[in-house]
């Protein structure tokens, strides 16, 4: 039961970088090689708020997210915008917007975020702290539960639904749609095509911001940890069937799932080899992902 | 009320229209007319400013509109139904004619009387798909979404074109409505020529690009089409 509920955790947070992912290609047909560098921020603004301004983990939430939508703004409106319909330029510029951001705060926060030394670990490698009441663990059937991880479940399951409703019930959703698979219909039919790009990368990338301050609660905060989680999430969108909101969900379920299962049984270089073997399978008997979308 | 002025259009490298003068009148049916790769599709286009690079002039209602952005073209009153239909997939066809409201300038998301007048069928149709509905019916949805837009100029690019036979005559009729009955400036890329005498006050063939003929519906003489279209 532990083991399924961190399972759960993993898959919350590959869900939350997929969707943000998932949108920004199935809108702009862009792979955003810098979205893992926005659950990067999102952890380093969780540092910063929390040592410079006293805030804690719930605030952080709100607050990464507008930080890291205001990052995908930027970088929309600068760079991606140039580059649209050239896919092999947009993965170059946003792979190199991903090492500038990484350097950046190497160079600007060094080894000496956190203030503190460990002997031969340097002195950033820390996570950082969560709510009392977020540490505490929960018994349920018989199995002690921890509740952060849960906590990052319902955090999941809150942001899928509101992002279920931005979609498919509100004004924008439906311009966001039609964008997405009718570009110069919906641009003749008034919508400013510009503005729906920005602001869906802006939404994205604030949805990993979010997975980032839920991450720095048990993983080491440092300027490259969000390299491995674009590729998870590029697994998930894939698996999952791009363009499909259910298909991401359920994609992120079964590899989080699966990559915690073997990880607790063998150890987590098994449980990537697995994830990796589970995608392979999935694209093989299902090319276009477990859901596809209807476009007749 | 809509002038090109040494319009050149072009695809990438390839050169479509040719230095294209053209007038359309507030309140006429203007009929293009020619081959298939004659430039019509891409004039309109043009008009629209969709994935076409243009020179020269675009000026609608005295104001040059040829850098100006597609969406607010439409929001200037430029209505477009494509060649295809285009009906937007996973949008019921309630959105798909709601799509529209988003170039209206007085803020209305609802759909305008007009549109349940001419196609009152769309009624009993409007939580389904879009795309699940026949190519005639989706033909009238994409004439219904470009209506939502409120235009006062309708652009329709073949909108008969492999349509079934008891549908064409209902698209047909409220074409020449809109224009007669309710003062909508309409310019339609059409190959039926029957339609096109019916419908048009003015007509232009197009050759290569350039204007080969034009004239009043009365123009359109056999010899002409049989000279300019091989018809």
């Amino acid at each position: 039961m532990e083991t399924f509920v961190i399972g759960l955790s993993i898959a919350s947070i590959l869900f939350m970088v997929a969707l943000g992912l998932a949108i920004i290609y199935g809108t702009m047909k862009v792979i955003n090689l810098a979205h893992g560098e926005m659950v990067m921020i999102g952890a380093y603004v969780t540092v910063l708020a929390t040592k410079h301004l006293g805030f804690n983990l719930y605030l952080c939430l709100p607050l990464a997210f507008l930080v890291t939508a205001g990052f995908g703004l930027v970088i929309e409106r600068t760079v991606v915008r140039r580059l649209y319909g050239r896919l092999l330029d947009t993965l170059l510029a946003t792979w190199g917007i991903a090492l500038i951001l990484q350097q950046l705060i190497r160079i600007h926060f060094g080894l000496g975020l956190f203030g503190i030394h460990i002997d031969g670990l340097g002195s950033d490698l820390q996570n950082v702290p969560v709510p009392g009441e977020l540490q505490q663990t929960l018994h349920f059937l018989g199995a002690n539960i921890p509740v952060y991880r849960a906590f990052i479940f319902v955090v999941a399951l809150l942001l899928g639904a509101v992002t279920w409703w931005l979609i498919y019930r509100t004004r924008f959703g439906s311009q966001l749609r039609a964008v997405s698979v009718a570009r110069n219909t919906a641009a003749a039919c008034g919508v400013n095509d510009k503005r729906v790009n920005m602001l869906a990368f802006a939404y994205g990338s604030g949805l990993a911001g979010i997975a980032g301050v839920l991450v720095s609660g048990f993983k080491t905060v440092s300027p490259d940890m969000g390299t491995p989680y674009v590729v998870d999430a590029f697994l998930v969108v894939v698996a999952g069937g791009v363009g499909h909101l259910a298909g991401t969900f359920l994609s992120a379920g079964i590899l989080g799932e699966v990559q915690s299962f073997v990880a607790m049984w063998l150890n987590d270089v098994y449980g990537r080899t697995v994830l990796f073997a589970v995608v392979i399978l999935i694209l093989l008997f299902k090319p276009q992902g477990l859901f596809v979308s209807r476009s007749r | 009320m809509l002038k090109f002025r040494k319009l050149n259009a072009f695809y990438g490298t390839s050169h479509i229209i040719h230095d294209l003068d053209l007038d359309i009148r507030k309140g006429e049916t203007f009929c293009l007319l020619g081959r298939n790769g004659v430039g019509k599709t891409t004039l309109l286009r043009s008009l629209l400013g969709i994935d076409v690079r243009t020179t020269g002039t675009i000026e609608f209602d005295g104001a040059d509109i040829s850098a100006t952005p597609t969406h607010e073209r439409a929001r200037r009153g430029v209505g477009y139904v494509p060649q295809g239909r285009e009906i937007v997939p996973g949008l019921s066809v309630l959105d798909n004619i709601l799509l529209g409201c988003n170039a209206r300038t007085d803020g209305q998301m609802t759909v305008p009387q007009l549109v349940w007048s001419l196609f009152p069928f769309l009624k009993d149709h409007l939580g389904r798909r879009g795309t699940n509905l026949s190519g005639g019916q989706q033909q009238q949805l994409a004439i219904a979404r470009a209506l939502a837009t409120d235009p006062s100029v309708l652009v329709l690019d073949e909108p008969t074109e492999g349509i079934q036979p008891n549908i064409v005559e209902d698209i047909e009729k409220a074409i020449v409505s809109l224009n007669r009955d309710h003062g909508l400036t309409i310019i339609l890329v059409e190959q039926k020529i029957r339609f096109a005498r019916t419908a048009a006050h003015r007509f232009a063939i197009l050759e290569k690009g350039r204007v080969a003929a034009s004239g009043t519906a009365a123009d359109l003489s056999n010899d002409l089409i049989h000279r300019h279209m091989g018809l």
